[in-house]
Formats: structure tokens, sequence, C-alpha cells
């Protein structure tokens, strides 16, 4: 069963990437980029080796802590994960989770990023070579336990993350939980701050790391420092915890392939009746301005809003916007206090980050794109009503980030520079989305998928348009954001003219866009269903 | 075509389409009169839906043109789009509107005002018996809901020419029987009816014109008399098309 599970596997790979060659061309240059990273790590593990035990104990925890979280926050945020092998695939076999989890076990550890970091926490630990060679055998199986968590910890993060957003409940469930949290967090942090600053500016980066070594991230580390220490029990105990995390971790992992065996997601979630919104939103529009111009524009915006709210591709990428300010002013503002610039470059951040989320939207809404396209040449109204729904979330939502920015620092004398540059960030990213949307659209996980999977190769595909349009993106919000730097750098008052700057460079650039998107789009149609559908 | 004949609703000429090494539609030439209710039957693979999607403005051919009503939908798409309705197959729906919803949604991309939408979408859910789901989501549709739904979206604008591929698929027999009712009396009225089907049985029971599609050509096309011969469709189409797979019994599966 493991070798047909892998021939599947491969012969899936092989057959698209026959199909589209070009994926070939991504793998390898990502392998190759890869490559080029080891004669580093090899130069950074002599280092090391130089260094005492001490250092390179703190040094190894730290590594482990960054990739962990890597591993954890980057498939569920940004690239998903190689689906290849989805559970959920295999439902109409009636196959048993045991004689399927072998071969899955061994695939997933079979991938380029896999046996990149393999090879990365290898060279490091050689660096324990000066303590003798039963340290260095504690070492690597520091490498195989961290490695093998690695890339257990993406698939769980990854697999309970959609399957959160995937009901209804849990979704609410999970936002009920976040606030508490929330809620909770931030007396925590007021009461920590007020207790006495001196206690916690010796919360320093030693304590950290030596905290980070109780708990599953740093203790195979440890256990390497305590086998140089020559206390073997302390080995033992790291080790044998350590593996029993992993062995936790993959029960998770495998309680979840179980559970989607017999769950395949593609159903809807039970029938609710639901009035006629989008019919309902057009007649508003016609009683308020009387007219049956924008007729499509509209009906495409009340589709999209529909969209925001039950779509778990797009709620996980909302979430992911409101995850980064969340954090940082909920926990570590108050904790640890920011200088004014950082404070006042959140909100701006979030405002870019929702634009630049748009840059594939047409591949995600490629359900709706035959309709729009046999419709007749509707490209403006359709690129014009997906900004608008896209509109009523985020301007409440920056809004509500920059006030809090601006109470947080006490500088309410920013207020027009801050929301110039928000203004400005979010309606310039928000353009150059609309025009990579339509220009370089990339397979997007279809509706009803796991948001958070990834062709092979697909990470590549969409790459290029990921660069083209964030570059993009950066080149056009700069300007925008220049009388902000002056204002908190010299002068409150260069914000008046980051207000008038921002809020027209961005309505001007969204608009422009959008109206060049559209036409984009209809010149692209007969293309179009055949790339994303 | 004789010139006594209707002018052509749809009409193909050296239409072509190539994916990669394969070629899909080689240079093909198709009439379709006004008011005809036209049937293109073909194996699978044979082109029909990528031909389909090429006369609705939904793929780019490589060459050729498509004229609906003697306007070039690749040139001119604002005045030809509006009298085609399109029912695409293999495509998916967008599933998170109700059925009530995606046909406003359709009529209002149409240009239409809110009230005849309204109007329209309440008969069509009457008329195709889908009144009763109307407002559940189109993801909790069966396939032959779903069917239907798209039918409706097809029908909203009240269309000259109306191209469904695969129309009656997972639809029951009794909604079978409403929708041919519905386009029969619409071809009736002076209307046409493109559908694509390998239902021999259905298309000689519905058509008066029929087309057969092998390897991106037209291999055969006239009335319905003129395709068989006078004979059996199926079989006309069985030997132009060739009967393909060898026969081969599968004992194993026999359960005595």
């Amino acid at each position: 069963m493991v070798a047909t599970v892998l021939r599947l596997r491969l012969t899936t790979t092989r057959h698209q990437l026959q199909r589209e060659w070009w994926r070939l061309l991504v793998v390898i240059g990502g392998a190759v980029w890869a490559l080029s990273l080891l004669p580093s790590t090899w130069w950074a593990s002599r280092a090391l080796e130089q260094q005492n035990a001490g250092v390179r104990l703190d040094a190894l925890t730290a590594i482990s802590a960054i990739l962990m979280a890597g591993w954890v926050v980057i498939p569920v945020l940004i690239t998903g994960l190689d689906d290849t092998l989805d559970p959920g695939r295999f439902s109409s076999l009636g196959i048993p989770p045991r004689s399927i989890m072998p071969g899955l076990t061994v695939s997933i550890f079979l991938t380029v990023p896999s046996a990149f970091f393999l090879a990365v926490l290898g060279l490091l630990a050689m660096s324990w070579r000066p303590n003798g060679a039963a340290t260095l055998a504690v070492a690597f199986a520091w490498v195989a336990l961290t490695h093998a968590t690695l890339i257990l910890s993406a698939r769980v993060s990854v697999a309970w993350t959609a399957r959160v957003l995937q009901s209804r409940r849990a979704r609410e469930a999970a936002l009920v939980a976040i606030l508490v949290g929330a809620l909770v967090a931030t007396p925590v942090a007021y009461t920590l701050v007020s207790e006495g600053l001196d206690t916690l500016l010796n919360i320093d980066v030693p304590a950290l790391l030596e905290a980070l070594r109780w708990t599953p991230v740093g203790l195979p580390v440890a256990a390497a420092g305590a086998a140089a220490a020559g206390a073997w029990w302390a080995v033992a105990w790291r080790l044998g915890a350590s593996l029993a995390w992993t062995l936790l971790l993959y029960a998770v992992w495998r309680a979840n392939v179980s559970y989607t065996l017999v769950h395949p997601t593609y159903r809807g979630s039970g029938a609710r009746a639901r009035d006629d919104a989008v019919l309902a939103s057009a007649k508003r529009a016609q009683r308020a301005v009387a007219s049956r111009a924008g007729g499509a524009q509209r009906a495409v915006a009340s589709r999209a809003r529909r969209y925001w709210v039950t779509d778990p591709r797009y709620l996980s990428g909302l979430v992911s916007v409101m995850v980064f300010p969340a954090l940082f002013f909920v926990l570590v503002y108050p904790i640890f206090g920011s200088p004014v610039a950082v404070v006042m470059s959140i909100p701006v951040m979030v405002a870019g980050t929702i634009g630049w989320g748009r840059h594939n939207d047409v591949a995600f809404d490629s359900t709706a794109l035959w309709l729009d396209v046999v419709s007749g040449r509707l490209g403006r109204e359709v690129m014009r009503g997906r900004v608008a729904a896209t509109l009523t979330w985020a301007v409440p939502l920056v809004t509500v980030v920059g006030l809090v920015a601006l109470g947080l620092a006490g500088r309410w004398d920013l207020a027009p520079a801050e929301f110039g540059a928000i203004a400005g960030v979010l309606g310039t990213s928000l353009g150059v989305s609309a025009v990579s949307a339509v220009a370089l659209p990339y397979r997007a996980p279809a509706p009803g998928e796991n948001p958070f999977s990834a062709e092979v190769g697909s990470v590549g595909a969409g790459f290029l348009a990921q660069v083209v349009s964030s570059i993009s993106a950066w080149i056009v919000a700069v300007p925008v954001t220049l009388p902000l730097v002056a204002a908190i750098r010299w002068d409150a008052r260069f914000g008046w003219l980051g207000l008038v700057l921002g809020v027209a460079t961005g309505v001007g650039v969204l608009v422009v866009a959008t109206r060049w998107a559209g036409h984009l789009y209809d010149r692209k149609s007969g293309r179009l269903v055949n790339a994303v559908a | 075509m004789t010139p006594d004949s209707p002018p052509a609703a749809l009409a193909l000429r050296g239409l072509s389409k190539r994916f990669g090494a394969t070629i899909a539609v080689d240079a093909l030439d198709l009439d379709i009169p006004a008011g005809s209710f036209y049937g293109i039957v073909g194996p699978n693979g044979a082109g029909k839906t990528t031909t389909l999607s090429m006369a609705t403005g939904l793929l780019t051919p490589d060459a050729g043109t498509v004229l609906v009503h003697g306007v070039d939908l690749w040139r001119d798409p604002d005045r030809a789009k509006p009298t085609l309705g399109v029912l695409p197959d293999g495509l998916r729906t967008f599933d998170r509107l109700t059925g009530a919803e995606l046909i406003s949604y359709a009529g209002l991309l149409r240009g239409m005002p809110p009230a005849m939408v309204e109007e329209r979408r309440d008969d069509l859910l009457a008329a195709l018996d889908l009144d009763a789901v109307g407002r559940t989501l189109v993801a909790d549709y069966s396939a032959g809901m779903t069917k239907k739904i798209a039918l409706a979206c097809a029908l909203v604008h009240a269309p000259r020419v109306l191209v469904l591929d695969e129309p009656f698929e997972a639809v029951d027999p009794v909604s079978a029987k409403a929708i041919r009712r519905i386009l029969q009396d619409f071809a009736a009225t002076g209307g046409t009816v493109v559908m694509s089907s390998h239902v021999m049985a259905l298309v000689e029971r519905v058509c008066d014109y029929v087309a057969i599609v092998g390897h991106g050509r037209v291999l055969a096309h006239g009335t319905l008399e003129e395709v068989s011969g006078g004979g059996d469709l199926e079989e006309r189409f069985v030997g132009l098309v060739g009967d393909t797979s060898e026969r081969r019994d599968l004992t194993w599966l026999r359960q005595s």
C-alpha cells in the first residue's frame, strides 16, 4: 500500500509536469535556490562550532523556534500545502486510515522543502562535533525529531484551520475564542506593564530561549545541550518527551485524515432559506438613483459580498489580514511598546495586505466567470463590483485599525497623514490587484476545496504573479506614504498634503486601474474561463 | 444551403481549436437555421463542448468566425451576446447564491430592470418546478436541479438563440418533459435551440435537424430524416463514427 500511494503521487506529479512543463522549471529553480543556501548554512555551522556549548544551544533553540513558527504559519497564510494526496480524494474508495496512513506519511516527507530543511538541520547538527560522538548522536536525534515535528505541525495546522473554516458553527466558535482571548490578554498585558517595566525588561532574549527549551520546540535542542554537559538522564527524558510530542502530532494528523476520509468537503452544510438579496439590492439602488445604469455592477457586488461571508477561501483571507494587527495591538504593543513610526505603519500595512490579497481574484471567483462572460461585455462592471464588495468591509476595517493606532500612540495630530497614507495604499494596491487578477491569473483552490491547498508547482505558478503584483504595488504605494514619514519625522502639517495626495492617488489609481482591468477582461474573456476553471 | 432555406441563426465558419498536440476542433463549418431545434451529437471527445464554447464566447477560437443572426460574435459581442442564451457543460455554477438569486443575478447582468427580473424569476422557478427550493443555496441542489437553474439563467433574458450543452443530463423525466415543452414552444415561435447530447433517442424525439460531429469535424448534417436516411439515427451514428471498441465480454462480472 505504501508503494501504491507513493506511485500514485509520483504519477500525478509526472502527468502534471508533462501537461504544464514550465512548472518543472519552477521546481528546478526552487531546488537550485535551496541548494544555493546550503553553503551558507554550512558556514554558519562551522561558525557555531567555534562557539562554546551555551551559545550554540541558544542559537539552535532560536533557529528551531523560527523554523517551527514558519512551518506552522506560512502554509496557512501564504503558500498552502501540496494536496496531491488530499485524503478527501480517497473518500469514495472506502480505504481504512490504517492502510493509507503509512503511504501518506512517507509522501509528506518526500517533498523539496522537506529535503531542504532536513539538510539544513543536519548541517547545523554537525556543529556539535567538538563535544564528542555521543553528543553528535543526540544532535542527530534532534534533527530527526525536529524535522518530523516541522512537517507534521504544518499538516496539523493546515488541516485544523481548514476544518474550523469549513463549518459555520466552528467558525463562530473560533471567533468567540479569539475575542475572549483578546479580552483576557489585554488586561493581563496592561497589568504586566503597570506592575513594573523593570521585571518585563528582564524577560530578555536569553530568558525567552531558556523558557523555549522547556517547550516541545526546544526540548530536543536542550537534549543535545545536556549531552554536551554529560547529564544523560536529562538527555533521556527530553528525547522521550519530544518523541511523545511527535507521536501526539502524528495522532492528531491521523485523526484528521480519518475524519476527512468519511467527511468529503464538497457538499454544502444544510439547507437554509434565504430571501433574494441580489434582487433586493438592485431594487434599493433603483429607488435611490432612479436609473438602471450599473445594474450589472451592483449585482456583481452583492454576489461578491455573499462570498466574503460564506466562502472559507475568502474568510481565510479576511482572517489572515486581521491576525497581524490584532497580535500587534493586543500583545506586542502593550508589553514591549513601539516607536510611533512602527505603530503608524501597521494600519498602512493592513491596507496594503487587503489590496494585494485580491491579486488573484478572478481565479478565486472562477465558478461565476462563465455567466459573467456569456452575459456580454461586462468587464468594467464585474471588476468594479468586486472592488465595491471588498471596500464595504475594508474601509471600516482600516478606519478602525487607523483610529486604534492613533489612539494608542496618542498622536491625533498625525490623523490626516495616517488616513491619507491608508487611503492611498488601499486604493493603489487594490488597483494593481485588479489588473494583475486579469492579466496574470493562476489556479486557485475551487470553492469547497481546502482553502490552504496548493498544487505541485502552483506556488511557483503564482510566484510570478505574486512578485509582479507586489513589486508594482510597492512602487505605486511608496509616493503616498512619504508624507506620513515626513509628518512623523518633521512636522505633522505634512499630513494635510498626505491626505490630499493619498485620497487623490488612491481613488485615481483605483478608478483608472479598474477600468483598465475591465477592458483587459473583455479582451481576454475567451481565454480567462479556460485559464482558471 | 439552398436559397429557399431560412437564414442561419448561428453560423460557424472554419472554427478551429487546438490544445497542445491535440486538435479539438478542425476547421468546422455548420449552419443552424433560424427556428430549428438542432441536435449536435458525437462520441465523447468529439469536440462538441469545445465547439459550443467557441460559439458562445467562452473560448477564443484559434481561427474561424461565429455569426449569430449575421453578427460576428467575436468582433461585435455587444450586439451578438444579448441574443444568445447559454447553458455550458462541465463548468461549475456560482453556488453560494440561492436558486432565485442566481436567476436574478443573470437577469441583472443582462441589464434588465429589477421589476422584470422579479416577474420572470418567479415564472421560471414555477415552470421548472423549483419554487420549493428557490430560497435554498444552489450548493445544496442535486445535479439535476443545478442543471435546471442554469437553464433558467440561460432563458431569463428571452434570447433568440439558445445554445445548450447536455441540457437533459441528470434531469428527472418529469422535469425533462417540462423542459422539452418549454424548448419546443420556443422553437415553434421562431426561436432557435442548439443542443448537444449523446442520447440518440432524445435527439430523435425532439430535434428536427441534427449534425454528427467526430474528430472535430462535421461528419453529416441536415434534417433528421436526411441524416438518419429513413433508418435509425443510432445506427447511422455508429456507422459514421465507427464501432471503436472491440467487443470483449466481461465474463468475471457475471453473477451466475
